[in-house]
């Protein structure tokens, strides 16, 4: 497994994905209100004690908003933690709730996505 | 530099550029949006009527099924940010309608005498302002001591927050002679202004976006009967 980890994330490669989905990506990020109100319609969030890295807007604003906000530019250890929020935190059950309106599954997908691209997926076996 | 130059510049022309911004910036942002859908037939929303017959409920059961959702929803999950919230926003958008000084100054400056006929009175502006200006200072304290806002919290939140606030806090003191008269006045205006160009391009527009999403994009919780789908 170890020769499939690329040491430095693609730059290129990320920002083309970004790009293809850019409008989709601002519509969430101007428009969350970071009003949290759609922590408790997680069940993750429920059952890891309101811990905030199961909450539905941190696990977007955290992977796609970052990458999108940073052009892409972010070191393999911040992708890993990226990955962590999106493949380990989220089951993609699309049952939050945002009062504005935010497709919050489909800005996780496209973080997984991402993450893909860079050989990064969920750790099965830990 | 000659200070009357600029109050009748920030009193003036840019008043009618601010409302301008504002009205056109909604109505080119509306359109934008909509135009990132697409109509698609196939993802209907299927009426309640279908989903539950309505036969099989009596009145009472229908009650408790309606009074069981809303403590599902936001509502009764979080009903104290639920609730301020809906007073925040209330005295937000309708306080500066009813101001008297605003009325004067449409009249003065846009010859627009109606609005002055339903004016509040100081005391009515005084206290609905207050409101703004405490369930601000609640959103503050939350944004602050709530871990999981915390978590999500940047420098932009408070600045967006200290902008809807600042209009109302010195309106508020210009009206009790509080500080310069004038320079009080300035930031008032300069505020507002500020805020009515910056609600069609930043998260203000959620104003508009909340019920766009409702109305036009068809999901499980949208109302009315949308038939479009964001196509990205
Ligand atoms: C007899 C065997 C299996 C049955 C009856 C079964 C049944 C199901 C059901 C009912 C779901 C839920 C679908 C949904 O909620 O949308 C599901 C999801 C899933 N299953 Fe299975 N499954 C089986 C075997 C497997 C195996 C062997 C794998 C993987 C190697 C697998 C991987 C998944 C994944 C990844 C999902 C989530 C898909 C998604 O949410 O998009 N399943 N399965
Ligand atoms: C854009 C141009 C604006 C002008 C020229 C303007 C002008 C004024 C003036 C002259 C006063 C009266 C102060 C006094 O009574 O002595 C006032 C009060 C007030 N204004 Fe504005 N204003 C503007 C925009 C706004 C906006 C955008 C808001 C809010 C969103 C706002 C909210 C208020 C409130 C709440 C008061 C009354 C405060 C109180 O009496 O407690 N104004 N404004
Ligand atoms: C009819 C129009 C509007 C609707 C339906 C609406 C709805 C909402 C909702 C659902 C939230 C998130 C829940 C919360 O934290 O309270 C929110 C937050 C907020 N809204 Fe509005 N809004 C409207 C207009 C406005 C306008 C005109 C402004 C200011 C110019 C504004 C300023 C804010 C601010 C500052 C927050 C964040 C509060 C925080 O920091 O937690 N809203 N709004
Ligand atoms: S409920 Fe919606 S607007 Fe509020 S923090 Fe979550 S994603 Fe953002
Ligand atoms: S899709 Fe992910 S974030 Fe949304 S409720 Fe399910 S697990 Fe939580």
């Amino acid at each position: 497994m170890e020769s499939n980890t690329n040491p430095t994330p693609d730059k290129p490669v990320i920002q083309s994905i970004l790009a293809e989905h850019k409008k989709q990506i601002k519509i969430g990020l101007t428009m969350c209100a970071h009003c949290s109100l759609c922590a408790e319609s997680c069940f993750l969030y429920m059952s890891h004690e309101g811990d905030p890295q199961y909450m539905p807007s941190y696990k977007f604003l955290h992977s796609v908003g970052r990458l999108y906000k940073k052009k892409g530019d972010v070191s393999r250890a911040q992708l890993e933690t990226m990955r962590d929020l999106v493949f380990e935190n989220c089951v993609l059950c699309t049952r939050c709730y945002c009062p504005m309106g935010i497709d919050i599954p489909a800005l996780i997908t496209l973080g997984r996505r991402i993450c893909r691209s860079q050989n990064l997926f969920r750790n099965y076996d830990r | 530099m000659n200070l009357t130059i600029i109050y009748n510049l920030i009193q003036g022309p840019l008043v009618w550029l601010s409302l301008t911004v504002f009205i056109a910036g909604i109505a080119f942002q509306t359109w934008r949006l909509t135009k990132m859908m697409q109509t698609n037939v196939n993802d209907r929303r299927i009426p309640e009527k279908e989903l539950i017959a309505p036969k099989a409920l009596s009145k009472k059961e229908n009650f408790l099924r309606k009074l069981f959702f809303l403590k599902l929803s936001v509502l009764g999950v979080n009903p104290l940010v639920v609730f301020i919230s809906l007073i925040f926003h209330l005295c937000l958008l309708i306080t500066p309608i009813f101001v008297t000084a605003h009325a004067v100054l449409l009249e003065k400056f846009f010859g627009i005498g109606w609005l002055s006929w339903f004016s509040w009175s100081p005391q009515t502006t005084h206290f609905t302002t207050g409101i703004v200006l405490a369930c601000g200072f609640f959103f503050v304290v939350r944004r602050v001591i709530i871990r999981r806002v915390r978590a999500i919290t940047t420098i932009y939140d408070f600045m967006m927050l200290a902008l809807a606030l600042t209009p109302f806090l010195t309106g508020y003191l210009a009206h009790e002679g509080m500080g310069d008269y004038s320079s009080m006045i300035a930031i008032h205006i300069l505020s507002g202004e500020l805020m009515l160009i910056l609600i069609p391009f930043s998260k203000f527009f959620h104003m508009i976006f909340f019920f766009l999403s409702r109305f036009t994009i068809v999901n499980e919780y949208s109302l009315g009967a949308p038939k479009r789908s964001w196509q990205f």
